[in-house]
């Protein structure tokens, strides 16, 4: 009798504790695993992805932030709000009342040195290549105010300052190990090669994430990632194969911002020839590759940068499976005099994304079908590099590379110059009327920007034929079903705990 | 013995000096770290003042006398990447690796030389023909495949044991248990057919004339004589997992020296290759030694 009163008066409890309670989101730490261990955990690194994807904006923040979720833009962070001075440079307003995680204050003499930090030669900071070609000079107003000069006049810098990890005043310019930040969390344990633990903050000056510990594993085989988050000893992993991948409760596919192309080289015949390059294009079938070598999801690419960049130019479209075309380019150019027969060479970075030795072996076969005589020819990553940038070789023959470009951050100058201008590192050609797109859109705002950046797009694309695009890749993640997180274009490079949800 | 001893160091140290140098050179043959350092959109000044900050900019022989110095004084440079001391990040890795090695191996060597006597004892038995279906399977597996299969079936399927990573003596089961299969295979094909050679010997005919019981026979007469060639076997396999047993430390998350030295020579950190292989060459050449005086201690010709 005892029990059943007891049973009941529990039962009633947890009514009553339901209704008056509102369901709402729990909180916790989580387990999360990455193909890649960070070697440095160090803020001015944190553009480089395997370091970005635990400090940046988890442990260190930046004045602005790149919206990934939706289309809102830049939006603000450390600054509050941002104005273009009369004389062209950026006005910064900080927020106040913020502390960094060793319980200094955040004032614009923090932001000042951290920029320093970045364009000091007592390190090799990473951030530092964003703001090559111009000279920035902060200068503080107050303390809660800074402006930033550029030469030449910089219209995307609050879109770079998405970039700039602030730290304290006293970090030294030398590489840290244990960063500062003004960030969510905190470090409190590295163990190097076996996990990184980063433990939310009582002081911190935004929202509560639901997160409250997160401690990072590494293991390089896919299959162990998926097993680890299957079996329950992790809660995420950014990165499983795509063959893993078949529990749709758990495994979601999204947009990397990888986009997988042939980079043309024009300075050597025949691939001097438009009509060669335009053969080139035609001659693969790109629909082919979908759901087969290539993830069914993977989006076929009309530019170098991914559909949510600035200025992408839905008109342009993706060049047909016609072989018949190619054949009949390659025999104009052949009366032409041009040299169609000379063997052109494909060079591909070995595990550069998966199956890239099949995807390669049947494109040389697709353009060995129209005629083309074509070599392929694998190397390791710094081999990779010497073909890909500048200086090319002297007496190469004419050479095709293979190669996956990266661009997360919303707007194309941060891909178009060192792909396309006549002084790009990796660029295979010159076009004066490319070089002045460029000039011009990086110099514009607004909807000017955008419409410059959509007709580049547009003539590299159609009138160029610039390179042969393929594909924008997808990556795949396992998430556990406790968790109610959607990886972005930018989870690449970036995982804020704080949007990650505890169910 | 001291002399023996003393032969056999000088000649393992003059291997060594010549492995460092040639180490030294061969790496920097292999391309520029500050090409793989930054990124491939960095300016060429971004290049050169990465190279100026490592010292890369130096004739090599400079470099190289310095590298020297450095060495005498216990220094054995800083990681381009890790920015601490290379000799740190390399000790740390060793200590998983050299426990890993010294487990196994033990692990192995007393199972290996059980079973391989007891196959020789009754040589075409039904254990030996057992054992050594299993020892050639054991040796031939590949052991990437051997350690997915180990996760998904030991870990996901039955949740018996951790899939990977350290934290507690469960997280060793597997990769131990995957690394014991080929050196396993391997010793005990060595063993039996060292001991069949032994237990065919007048010595072990004439202790069995006398009445000597079957277990003394194997493993007091039979099993010293034999163990020569098996000793040097398990030295050989002992060498290859102290010189890291990447696959496993790979796939297992398992920190030690097989993967740092890998990923050191992909990224071009000097400092911590040439650190890992003077760290794995010394722990190398302390074996040999040990495996030498074991051969002194077990046939006293080799002493003489």
């Amino acid at each position: 009798m005892r029990r059943t009163a007891l049973s009941c008066a529990l039962a009633l409890g947890t009514i009553l504790t339901s209704a008056v309670m509102p369901a709402h989101a729990g909180s916790g730490p989580i387990k999360v695993v990455l193909a890649e261990e960070a070697d440095l955990l160090e803020p001015c690194m944190a553009t480089r992805s395997n370091i970005g994807r635990i400090i940046m904006e988890n442990v260190s923040e930046t004045l602005t932030e790149l919206d990934v979720r939706s289309d809102k833009g830049v939006m603000p962070r450390l600054a509050e709000k941002w104005e273009q001075n009369a004389d062209g440079s950026w006005r910064f307003h900080l927020r106040q009342g913020v502390t960094f995680s060793d319980g200094t204050g955040f004032d614009a003499k923090d932001v000042k040195h951290s920029f320093d930090r970045i364009m000091s030669d007592k390190n090799a900071c990473e951030s530092r290549r964003y703001f090559g070609g111009m000279t920035v000079t902060p200068e503080i107003v107050d303390d809660y105010t800074i402006d930033f000069k550029a030469d030449p006049v910089q219209p995307i810098l609050p879109l770079l300052m998405t970039l700039v990890t602030i730290v304290p005043e006293e970090t030294p310019l030398e590489f840290i190990r244990e960063p500062v930040g003004t960030g969510p969390f905190k470090l409190t344990n590295w163990t190097p090669g076996q996990q990184i633990v980063l433990t939310s903050r009582d002081d911190y000056w935004g929202a509560k994430p639901e997160v409250t510990e997160a401690t990072y594993l590494f293991r390089a085989d896919p299959a162990v990632r998926a097993a680890m988050v299957q079996a329950g000893e992790a809660d995420l992993s950014p990165s499983i194969s795509q063959l893993d991948a078949t529990n749709p409760k758990t495994d979601f596919s999204y947009l990397d911002s990888e986009t997988v192309y042939l980079r043309l080289d024009h300075n050597i015949a025949p691939l001097n020839d438009v009509r060669v390059r335009r053969a080139l294009n035609l001659a693969i079938d790109r629909e082919a590759f979908l759901g087969t070598l290539v993830p069914e999801s993977a989006v076929l690419a009309t530019a170098i940068v991914p559909p949510t960049t600035l200025g992408w130019n839905k008109d342009v479209k993706v060049f047909p499976y016609d072989p018949e075309g190619a054949k009949k380019l390659i025999d104009e150019a052949k009366a032409d005099g041009v040299k169609v027969d000379t063997p052109i060479t494909i060079i591909a970075r070995s595990a550069n994304f998966p199956n890239v030795t099949e995807i390669m072996e049947a494109i040389q076969q697709q353009l060995q079908e129209v005629g083309f005589k074509v070599d392929l020819k694998f190397v390791e990553v710094a081999e990779h590099e010497q073909y890909y940038s500048k200086p090319f070789a002297e007496g190469r023959g004419p050479q095709i590379v293979a190669a996956m470009h990266d661009n997360s951050k919303g707007d194309p100058s941060f891909s178009m110059f060192f792909k396309y201008a006549t002084d790009g590192t990796q660029s295979g050609f010159s076009d004066p009327k490319v070089d002045d797109l460029i000039k011009r859109a990086s110099a514009a705002v607004g909807d000017e920007r955008a419409q410059l950046w959509s007709e580049l797009i547009a003539y590299l694309h159609d009138d160029v034929v610039a390179d042969v695009l393929l594909f924008h890749m997808v990556g795949f993640a396992r998430v556990a079903e406790r968790l109610d997180f959607k990886p972005t274009i930018a989870t690449n490079s970036m995982l804020q705990l704080s949007e990650i949800k505890i169910k | 013995m001291l002399s023996f001893i003393r032969k056999r160091a000088l000649a393992s140290l003059i291997s060594l000096i010549g492995l460092i140098v040639m180490v030294f050179f061969l790496s920097r043959l292999t391309g520029d770290p500050a090409a793989l350092f930054l990124p491939v959109e960095a300016s060429a000044e971004m290049k050169n003042q990465f190279r100026e900050l490592h010292g890369l900019n130096d004739p090599l022989l400079v470099q190289f006398g310095r590298y020297v110095g450095d060495v005498f004084t216990g220094d054995l440079g800083e990681s381009l990447r890790k920015a601490r001391p290379a000799l740190d990040v390399v000790l740390e890795a060793f200590v998983w690796t050299l426990w890993l090695a010294v487990i196994t191996m033990s692990l192995v060597t007393g199972a290996a030389i059980v079973v391989g006597s007891l196959a020789a004892f009754r040589a075409g038995g039904f254990f030996d023909r057992f054992s050594s279906i299993v020892s050639l399977i054991g040796a031939s597996v590949p052991d990437f495949w051997l350690a997915i299969v180990a996760i998904v079936v030991f870990a996901v399927n039955l949740a018996w044991l951790p899939t990977s990573g350290t934290g507690s003596v469960w997280h060793w089961i597997l990769p131990i248990g995957v690394l014991f299969v080929r050196p396993f295979g391997i010793i005990v094909q060595v063993v039996r057919g060292s001991m069949i050679t032994a237990l065919s010997s007048a010595y072990v005919k004439t202790a069995r004339a006398k009445g000597v019981k079957s277990t003394p026979i194997i493993f007091v007469h039979a099993l010293r004589n034999a163990m020569l060639p098996v000793i040097t076997v398990i030295g050989d396999q002992a060498a290859s997992l102290l010189n890291g047993a990447v696959i496993i430390e790979t796939i297992f998350g398992f920190p030690g020296v097989g993967k740092l030295m890998i990923d050191s020579i992909l990224q071009r950190d000097f400092n911590v290759v040439l650190a890992a292989i003077l760290v794995t060459a010394v722990a190398i050449f302390i074996m040999n030694l040990l495996i030498d005086f074991a051969y002194a201690l077990l046939d006293p010709r080799i002493r003489h």
